[in-house]
């Protein structure tokens, strides 16, 4: 009987490929645009659902969990901190900040 | 059997334990936006544990349970009155201060992180997120989607406000098969 053995992870997480394709969805759906209240709903869910399905595209065995914020700059401050409790060898994380 | 091989033989066969070395990790992320006059000055750092290399080489092999689903379900209402208790405490006397808030985020993300693990629930992983921002009539939207087993991985989230601030936590409970 064939057994399937998922081969492990061999780097875990590989932030710069999440890295480059998150960044690669926001420039197209953000690029040059001005923030708009109307829209910033649209923007988020295009945001968030592109850079996942380009991330399962990967075909890796992993879960992903993809969160975006997008602010208009005010001049008010916002602060974001994250803490994680995971296996580091095969678990990680990948932080895009975008403005224009 | 000489006296040797037997022992050569006992080395094979030990299976490695199911040990889930999952050690905790803090891997925070701040970013803060500076409010400087006209330009915006964006300072960012991110702490990673340093033995980050050598953990790649430990991966664990674990033995199979056979189990198909958590024994024990992610308490969703608990975890969200973790929430609130934790950022009402800490948050409702609280003016909107760069420094406080920047502290701020980082220890309440790990005072949540400390709370939910104190629930034991078996193998599951925990992402909390936390978001502190100045109130001052700006418009801000999150928005976060997942790709995970419905069945079994779930989120709880609060939101916390007052007269110069907000809050906003966020738990996944993500279940390890």
């Amino acid at each position: 009987m064939e057994e399937y053995q998922p081969h492990h992870d061999e780097i875990g997480f590989n932030a710069d490929e999440a890295h480059n394709i998150v960044k690669e969805c926001i420039d197209a759906i953000l690029g040059g645009v001005d923030y708009n209240q109307n829209n910033v709903n649209q923007w988020i869910a295009a945001i968030v659902e592109q850079s996942l399905t380009h991330l399962v595209k990967l075909g890796k065995t992993h879960k992903y969990i993809v969160t975006c914020a997008v602010m208009q700059k005010s001049g008010s401050g916002l602060h974001t901190a994250s803490s994680c409790f995971w296996d580091t060898t095969s678990d990680g994380t990948c932080t895009i900040r975008w403005e224009n | 059997m000489s006296e040797i091989a037997k022992d050569k033989a006992s080395r094979f066969l030990k299976k490695r334990g199911s040990m889930s070395s999952v050690n905790s990790p803090d891997i925070k992320m701040k970013e803060i936006y500076g409010r400087a006059k006209d330009s915006t000055s964006t300072v960012s750092y991110v702490d990673e544990p340093s033995h980050r290399d050598d953990a790649s080489h430990l991966a664990v092999q674990m033995e199979n349970t056979y189990q198909l689903g958590p024994s024990k379900c992610f308490p969703v209402d608990a975890v969200k009155h973790i929430l609130k208790d934790v950022l009402t405490n800490y948050l409702q006397e609280e003016k909107y201060e760069p420094e406080l808030c920047r502290q701020m985020t980082k220890t309440i993300a790990e005072v949540v992180k400390a709370r939910v693990k104190d629930l034991m629930i078996p193998r599951y992983k925990l992402v909390v997120i936390i978001h502190i921002g100045q109130l001052n009539n700006q418009s801000l939207h999150i928005g976060s989607r997942c790709l995970w087993d419905d069945a079994n991985d779930t989120f709880a989230s609060f939101t916390f406000r007052n007269t110069s601030l907000f809050a906003l936590a966020t738990v996944y409970a993500v279940y390890l098969e």
